[in-house]
């Protein structure tokens, strides 16, 4: 039974997230492009899960969905732009860049469907034992570098949209406690001059 | 693929069990929020000394239907420039991954909607799912104090998974598996996982209470603030979904999963006595032990004040995620260096929890003596220089 | 076995997702929007690596490993990327990747 419905339920996945991602290109409007790729990531997750891989799926909502899509969200709301034409959301190069995309994208999708599958493939849904053991042992020492790498993405993103912060006016001569006597000046504020 | 009882085709049973299991939980969902509601006024009442609904029905109790019926027959309003699809489309994106997460929860010993074997991480996952629509509910009511409740409110949330997750990861260090039906089977006896890891209980219950805008963490829907945030522009059902449904389902859900990680879910007296007393005592322990834990919120929602955004940030950043840190490293030490045996996590759980609990009184009394000496020193300047 | 979904229609549709993330980079003008086609091409990557980690019979999930890496390594950048945007909008109120050419020669 379930050899029936997965064939179907690819097809309504992959329409769904080639659909949601033609809709965050050619979307007017930046938060209709946003919950589109939300809704293209979950449906990538509902892949995930035809393929067997759990795991990855809960990883991919409670990532993708759950927190780049509110970052990209907060990132919208801080960033309103006037509204304009249709046709000024896209850059001059817009018929060069569809076309090249088109013609290298047409190719390889078809060269795609010369890949095959071996006979044995693993048991749906049995990923999670060695997955973590393949990351706790075997790439343990990746797993601290991306732990690193995330540390030093937020010092940065937290660095980067510090506001520069004149001394208020209410703090008197002994008061240690304004910001600019406890950090220096963030770098980007001096792009300026 | 089993086939269904009658006879009937797999296919057929499969779909029938799902659009059964739909039903039953959205019945649960509804019928438990009416309760719930019912349950938190009388319970605020007794303990502010007063009432509460005593009109509508014996006791009250037919209260919440009143309530009910009154938001389903309000005008369906929407402010002029809110965005339409985005406007209706939050209270479902709210409510649904509440829904979606009644499937794990493990309510008897053969009554779970689909044991996954990655059970707790799909509770997690769908807990963060449910910030993209508070988030759209403040950006599409075109209000600018809706859109900053909702971003302070996402910030709230995102910021409250942390200690969430890693008390659940410390749990699940000392249980050994993410299935939630597994947890509940380790901890058969009267000595569960409270008594071994109870400072990750603790730390998970103040997450929890932050997760699900309970006070003292309510400042997203509290009347006064912001005039009430991201839920200002909704009225009605609308309303009706997106605080006391949603709220109430959230707050059942995470009650849950407390009551099967540390107190040991559906075991109790009784569970092997029969093909059906056995499950339905299952489902009677999981349920008491819930709805315990649902007074407890209650009771800390008369009890105690709201904290301010910032204060409720800083004590989740500066205080709950180290300590949870703190906890999961120590843990995860013991766990490997003892391997057999769970009293030295005890034990080290224990004195964390102790020092926590005596240590952060104490540091606040410190910052205080600090700030009054300040205070102290400005106003004597002040008098000083005229 | 001949009903499954074979591999080769994964990888087409990974394809497919990463070509239109690529346009999208490509063609529109906003920088949060450029930031979102860019995930989109993550996505397509991370479903081709599961799709072979799951379909080849590779040993210990190693292609969904590199997933998990990927996830890390598309949230970092997403974070540095809007604070980047942000720095930007302050400077001067817009994210047109248009108007923003002083170093172009």
């Amino acid at each position: 039974m379930l050899d029936v419905i997965e064939p179907i339920l690819f097809g309504v996945l992959a329409l769904a997230i080639v659909g949601a991602a033609a809709g965050v290109v050619l979307a007017d409007r930046v938060t209709t492009s946003a919950l589109l790729m939300a809704f293209t990531f979950l449906n990538m997750a509902g892949m995930f899960v035809l393929l067997g891989a759990e795991t990855i799926a809960a990883f991919q909502v409670l990532i993708y969905v759950g927190a780049i899509t509110v970052l990209i969200l907060y990132g919208v709301m801080f960033t309103p732009q006037a509204p304009r034409a249709y046709g000024l959301f896209f850059q001059k190069q817009t018929p060069a860049g569809a076309l090249i995309a088109a013609l290298a994208g047409l190719p390889v999708m078809v060269i795609a469907f010369a890949f095959r599958d071996t006979a044995n493939i693993p048991p749906r849904g049995g990923d999670l034992v060695p997955l973590a053991s393949s990351i706790f042992t075997d790439f343990a020492f990746p797993f601290e570098v991306a732990s690193v790498l995330l540390l030093a993405a937020m010092v940065g993103a937290i660095v980067l949209v510090k506001r520069e912060e004149r001394g208020s006016g209410s703090a008197g001569p002994n008061d240690t406690t304004s910001p600019e006597h406890s950090r220096a000046k963030p770098v980007i504020g001096r792009a300026r001059e | 693929m089993a086939p269904g009882p009658f006879g009937i085709d797999p296919t057929i049973w499969a779909a029938l069990r799902l659009l059964i299991a739909v039903v039953l939980a959205l019945f649960l969902i509804l019928n438990g929020a009416l309760l719930l509601i019912y349950l938190e006024r009388k319970v605020q009442a007794a303990m502010q000394d007063r009432v509460g609904p005593y009109h509508v029905g014996p006791w009250g109790l037919l209260q919440t239907f009143a309530d009910a019926l009154k938001l389903i027959a309000k005008e369906d309003f929407r402010a002029g420039q809110t965005d339409a699809a985005f406007f209706i489309a939050a209270p479902a994106l709210v409510f649904t991954p509440m829904l979606a997460s009644l499937v794990v929860l493990p309510f008897g010993p053969s009554i779970v909607g689909a044991d996954l074997n990655i059970g707790l991480l799909y509770l997690a996952t769908l807990g963060s799912m449910g910030v993209l629509g508070i988030v759209i509910a403040g950006w599409a009511s075109n209000n600018k104090y809706s859109l900053v409740g909702g971003l302070r409110s996402a910030a709230q949330l995102i910021s409250y998974e942390v200690p969430g997750i890693l008390s659940l990861v410390t749990a699940v260090l000392v249980t050994g598996s993410l299935s939630m039906v597994k947890i509940t089977e380790t901890q058969p006896g009267p000595f569960t996982n409270i008594f071994i890891i109870p400072l990750a209980f603790a730390t998970y219950f103040i997450a929890a209470l932050a997760e699900t805008n309970r006070t003292p963490f309510d400042l997203p829907e509290a009347e006064s603030e912001l005039v009430a945030g991201y839920l200002t522009e909704y009225s009605g059902m609308r309303w009706g979904t997106m605080l006391a449904l949603t709220e109430y389902g959230n707050v059942t859900v995470v009650c849950g999963i407390m009551a099967t990680l540390w107190f040991g879910g559906w075991n109790g007296s009784g569970i092997d006595s029969g093909p059906i007393t056995g499950p339905l005592l299952g489902l009677l322990w999981f349920t008491l032990k819930t709805y315990a834990f649902i007074l407890v919120f209650m009771w800390v929602r008369a009890t105690l004040p709201r904290l301010r955004i910032d204060q409720l940030m800083t004590f989740c950043w500066k205080v709950l995620i180290p300590l949870t840190l703190l906890n999961l490293a120590v843990t995860a030490t013991l766990l490997i260096a003892f391997p057999d045996t769970r009293v030295p996590v005890a034990i080290a759980n224990w004195l964390l929890l102790g020092a926590f609990l005596v240590g952060i009184p104490m540091l606040q009394e410190r910052r205080l003596r600090r700030i009054r000496e300040r205070l102290r020193a400005a106003t004597r300047h002040a008098v000083a220089a005229g | 076995m001949t009903t499954l979904v074979p591999l080769g229609a994964f990888i087409a549709l990974s394809a497919a997702l990463f070509f239109i993330g690529m346009a999208g980079v490509l063609v529109r003008r906003n920088a949060v929007v450029i930031l979102m086609c860019v995930e989109l091409m993550l996505n397509a990557a991370n479903l081709a690596l599961v799709a072979f980690s799951r379909r080849l019979g590779l040993i210990d999930e190693r292609g969904s490993v590199f997933v998990v890496f990927v996830f890390v390594i598309a949230a970092a950048e997403v974070a540095v990327g809007l604070a980047i945007v942000l720095a930007l909008y302050r400077n001067r109120p817009t994210v047109d990747v248009d108007e923003v050419r002083e170093m172009k020669g």
